[in-house]
């Protein structure tokens, strides 16, 4: 991680975002998913991340846990800013099989200029019904560093639920990846 | 001074000068002779500084993942160059990187970049070559950066956060390449020389206004006129009127070829994997009117129409679907049938509740692509399904 970024990143966190941490136990996200997490998160808040809510390990500049909770049809994706409004934005369909929504993640996680490759995708059960999982390699085009990643997730009743961890990949991401689908597996939609 | 910055910008130019036009008068200097080798600048001058941080530069490339690193492919472009360049061949030297955006950038040192996005538009060699000797005009002129500024800070900072929507790494390399642009003189010098070069390397002049005529094209499916997109637009001189410039010294230096042939048996093999990167910017008008451009080529055109079709099936507008079957179809048709369009027939089929034509067309599929990344998800789908 280069000197400036973080400078960059930690003038702008102190500007216009909020870091709280998310203890053990059984946390609601949004208005219908809950699930139980283990061992103490760092949620990040700024405006920039909806509809996600980013929760972090290690620091969002190394490990980053993105959740998706009840993301409604047509809703955009982290809509483009006016820099780069001459760029579509991602929207979510609530029609989306499941390799249209991963296509949809593959779409947003590349939009940085970044490489994405799907390692699996694969039908998994997910919050007591049938859902999906997959993962993946990143590179991250601001300073290289090779992720993995894992997906999981459903439509509900027409609303996305998803889960989304990504880490550096030797150390990080086995690190912490057991924890992540630990919490998956605990995910109840209401 | 973060050096990834200054590169971005200091040695910017080819997409940003689609922004520097004005000159549709007919070209009166069409002699050009080359300097002799140059030599690197004192270190103490900031020419010398400059240079130096571009080697550092260069060697940071080197070792990037989005470098890419096929020595066929490299060895090409590298010929391509030194056809323009003579002398200066040893000194110029192409790095091919891997983002999907139309862009290329020379360097004082005599590093080039191209990215993949540009090689992807390409339709032939000689618009290969008017990209390179428009750059290499820069190159021999020693034309240096005319404008600096200071957005260094946000820039790393948008590019960091680009995934969460904030700004896109790629778009904010298109602002900094405004930000950091050649001055017009200089860029109306680097056509210049660029389309001299390509005349006495042998190749048509007039594909060099075609590479802009088909960005053009691509810029106008967004839905907006061009000149209205960005404020860079709308501020500077049309691009027509660059299109129109070269036209003029196409008349001018007429003769030369094309080099469909060569440019598809160079590069040909790339094409999928640079389509893939294509189509997950999910900008799909501008894609669109780019496939159905590069659907004239001789090759690829099973490759070509399974990108069609995945831009349709996941565009899915009304009528999409049909027109994603259509090309599945014609993929499987042509003679380089990528397996990955009996998957396109097979997940549309499975929408539109075609069972027995879903069953075989993902049952195909796995025969065929038996380690696909999706086998597991298709294979399910296949069970589903009977
Ligand atoms: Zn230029």
């Amino acid at each position: 991680m280069n000197k400036l970024l973080v400078v960059a990143l930690a003038v702008v966190l102190a500007a216009c975002a909020t870091v709280r941490k998310v203890e053990s136990g059984s946390r609601p996200v949004g208005e219908r998913m809950t699930m139980t997490i283990e061992g103490d998160w760092n949620h990040l808040d700024y405006p920039g991340i909806r509809p996600a809510q980013i929760w972090t390990m290690e620091g969002v500049t190394i490990d980053e846990f993105l959740i998706y909770s009840g993301i409604r049809d047509g809703q955009v994706m982290h809509p483009e800013t006016p820099a780069s409004s001459q760029k579509k934005n991602i929207v979510f369909r609530s029609n989306m099989q499941i390799e249209d929504v991963v296509a949809m993640f593959e779409g947003l996680l590349t939009r940085d200029g970044s490489t994405f490759r799907v390692i699996s995708v694969e039908p998994y059960p997910f919050a007591g019904g049938q859902g999906f999982r997959f993962e993946y390699e990143r590179i991250r085009k601001v300073d290289n560093v090779q992720q993995r990643g894992v997906g999981f997730g459903a439509v509900d009743r027409g609303e996305l639920f998803a889960l989304i961890y990504q880490a550096p990949r030797l150390t990080f991401f086995p690190r912490h990846k057991d924890r992540v689908e630990a919490i998956a597996r605990t995910v109840s939609i209401r | 001074m973060k050096r990834r910055d200054l590169l971005a910008g200091g040695a910017a130019c080819w997409a940003c000068s689609l922004v520097h036009s004005a000159w549709a008068q007919t070209p009166a200097d069409l002699d050009y002779a080359m300097p002799d080798r140059l030599t690197q600048p004192d270190p103490a001058s900031d020419e010398g500084g400059l240079w130096a941080l571009m080697d550092r530069e260069e060697r940071s490339l080197r070792r990037s993942p989005f470098a890419v690193r096929d020595g066929g492919l490299k060895a090409y472009v590298q010929d391509v160059a030194c056809r323009l360049g003579g002398d200066h061949c040893p000194d110029l030297r192409i790095h091919l990187v891997r983002t999907p955006v139309f862009n290329a950038t020379m360097s004082p040192n005599g590093m080039m970049q191209l990215w993949t996005g540009l090689l992807l538009r390409i339709e032939n060699e000689a618009q290969l070559a008017a990209v390179v000797g428009h750059e290499i005009g820069h190159y021999l002129q020693r034309h240096t950066v005319d404008r600096l500024r200071d957005i260094k800070a946000r820039s790393a900072f948008g590019q960091f956060l680009g995934l969460f929507g904030l700004a896109g790494a790629v778009g904010q390399l298109a602002v900094l390449a405004s930000a950091f642009a050649y001055s017009r003189d200089h860029e109306r010098e680097a056509d210049r020389i660029g389309a001299i070069l390509m005349h006495q390397a042998g190749y048509d002049v007039a594909e060099a206004s075609r590479v802009w005529g088909n960005l053009l094209d691509e810029l106008k499916a967004r839905g907006q006129d061009p000149e209205l997109i960005s404020p860079l637009f709308a501020t500077h001189p049309a691009p027509p009127e660059r299109r129109e410039t070269l036209a003029a010294y196409a008349a001018a230096l007429p003769g030369g070829s094309a080099g469909d042939a060569a440019y598809e048996t160079g590069t040909g093999r790339f094409l999928d994997e640079w389509l893939d990167d294509e189509v997950k910017r999910a900008q799909y008008a501008e894609t669109l009117v780019l496939l159905s451009r590069l659907l004239t080529r001789r090759s690829g055109q099973g490759v070509i129409h399974l990108h069609r079709g995945d831009v349709y099936r996941l565009r899915g507008e009304k009528g999409d679907v049909d027109l994603a079957m259509a090309d599945y179809q014609a993929a499987i048709r042509s003679a380089d049938a990528p397996p990955r369009a009996y998957r396109g027939i097979g997940l549309t089929a499975r929408q539109l509740g075609q069972k027995t034509e879903a069953v075989a067309a993902l049952s195909r599929y796995l025969e065929l692509a038996p380690d696909a990344p999706d086998a597991r998800l298709i294979g399910t789908y296949v069970a589903e399904l009977r």
